[in-house]
């Protein structure tokens, strides 16, 4: 809805910008879901991602190289280091559940046989 | 005489001095108001609970019932959300808590927190998710509530998992399950930002996942807020504005919004999945999906079957939600649309209303 003239305070200036914000919101709102809903958006944002992802990728390696380097020299562990020890804690972690429902089951038995 | 009248009364009164500087402290007092709502955590999932497993970042809780034993249904109910957003939605604020109204209605509940990915947890896939994480976590519920059947809810990711646990495990207990604007067919390629964006050749999910790993959650955060870019960037912070002095609004806008700001990461492995095999080539639906190997036959699911749908879905549009009734085998399935968006038919307004009551009928019917 357009502010009309009958509203119209002129000590009141947030009013007024709120008048053209009510006024244009929806509008914009359709505008801009009916853009990124287009081919055309999708193809560019899809191509500026691989773009950044892509160019940007040599340098990451190389930061990476240089920090498992110092990290190596420093006799201190890298990120690959520590997510391998993670990876082999939650393979503990699953032994040690599949034997806690085995027990869980020879225990259920061991009960049925007593109650027999 | 009554023009004259209108005329006065529409004619701009002058402010005093007096009325300026009190204009001007309620505006400073409101700007304070809005910036710690901006910059502040809500308290969020304050419905007591303890923890009774874990494996990895994966917790399951138990909500500590509010009813007597006699009165509480025999059939549990667990509680699987997405796994790149946290749980909390499920009990956002005391009085406008989803668990807070299932346990008043006497639910033993469960819920699966799957936490959030770390570097370790990159190769992580829906594979590992169905078949390796959600079996252990029923078998942990059964054991603790002492029944061989339950119900399951699932939402968004989490009812994509449930819905093929269902299907590659049909004999483990599953009674009823609930499935919560579940993106399971992505056939209309045109359907919604999310499938047009993704299933473009220009998106490339492998590039993502070789150079970041897991895919940061911010990344994930700005693709959702793009899909409606004035609504999410802006009206949201107008709609705050605006009613700065209603304590009700801000309470839940405040809620909503440490939610929405607690973003997590994406197991890289998952996303590839998910945007290759689901999104671009829809292999649920199409039959040729595979999870260890092995194939995942949706026919084979025969638990009862619930399935909200969001009118108003633009993450899940509900095309997404809907042939999947046609391929599974159970008898007693049904469609539940509802007025709203993705999010809000469980944690807006009207959902204490109507989405709580109808799933909870449904599922009493059905749990004992």
């Amino acid at each position: 809805m357009a502010e009309t003239n009958v509203d119209f305070n002129p000590f009141d200036p947030t009013g007024m910008l709120k008048g053209v914000r009510d006024a244009n919101m929806s509008a914009m709102a359709k505008m801009m879901v009916d853009f990124v809903n287009t081919d055309a958006y999708a193809e560019s944002t899809g191509a500026m991602l691989d773009a950044w992802l892509t160019s940007s990728g040599p340098f990451r390696k190389v930061m990476e190289n240089c920090m498992s380097q110092s990290l190596a020299q420093l006799n201190l562990p890298s990120r690959d280091d520590v997510s391998r020890l993670a990876e082999r804690l939650t393979n503990i972690e699953m032994r040690l559940d599949d034997l806690d429902a085995k027990l869980d089951d020879t225990l259920s038995k061991i009960g049925d046989r007593h109650h027999e | 005489m009554s023009d004259a009248t209108s005329t006065t009364e529409s004619t701009p009164r002058i402010p005093s001095f007096v009325d300026i500087c009190a204009g001007w402290h309620r505006a400073s007092e409101n700007l304070d108001k809005f910036q710690k709502l901006l910059t502040s955590d809500a308290k969020v999932a304050q419905t007591p609970k303890e923890l009774i497993w874990t494996l990895n970042k994966t917790k399951l809780y138990r909500y500590v019932p509010v009813v007597p034993e006699q009165e509480r249904k025999t059939t549990p109910l667990l509680m699987v959300f997405a796994i790149m957003n946290r749980p909390h939605v499920l009990d956002l604020r005391p009085g406008h808590s989803y668990v807070e109204y299932m346990l008043r209605h006497g639910y033993d509940l469960y819920l699966l927190d799957w936490g959030a990915p770390g570097p370790e947890d990159k190769n992580l896939t829906f594979d590992d998710y169905t078949l390796e994480y959600l079996p252990r976590v029923v078998r942990k519920m059964k054991k603790v509530a002492g029944v061989e059947q339950f119900s399951m809810l699932g939402w968004c990711l989490g009812a994509l998992i449930s819905t093929m646990y269902a299907a590659r495990r049909p004999d483990e207990g599953l009674k009823n399950m609930v499935l919560l604007t579940a993106p399971l067919d992505f056939a209309d390629k045109t359907a919604g930002g999310f499938t047009r964006w993704t299933s473009n050749p220009a998106f490339n999910a492998d590039t993502i996942v070789a150079n970041l790993g897991n895919v940061p959650g911010e990344m994930i955060d700005s693709g959702a807020k793009m899909l409606k870019p004035i609504e999410n960037y802006f009206g949201s912070y107008t709609m705050l504005w605006d009613n700065i002095e209603n304590p009700g609004t801000t309470d839940a806008w405040h809620a909503m919004n440490t939610w929405v700001r607690d973003i997590i990461p994406m197991a890289g492995g998952a996303y590839q999945q998910l945007i290759n095999d689901f999104y671009k080539e829809n292999r649920l639906m199409e039959g040729t999906l595979k999870l260890r190997g092995e194939s995942v036959e949706l026919k084979n699911l025969r638990a009862n079957v619930m399935n909200v749908i969001a009118e108003a879905d633009h993450i899940t549009p509900p095309c997404q939600s809907e042939r999947v009734m046609d391929l599974i085998s159970s008898q007693d399935k049904e469609i539940f649309r509802v007025r709203g968006g993705h999010i809000g038919i469980m944690a807006g307004r009207g959902a204490e209303r109507n989405t709580w009551p109808h799933i909870e009928s449904w599922l009493a019917a059905r749990s004992d």
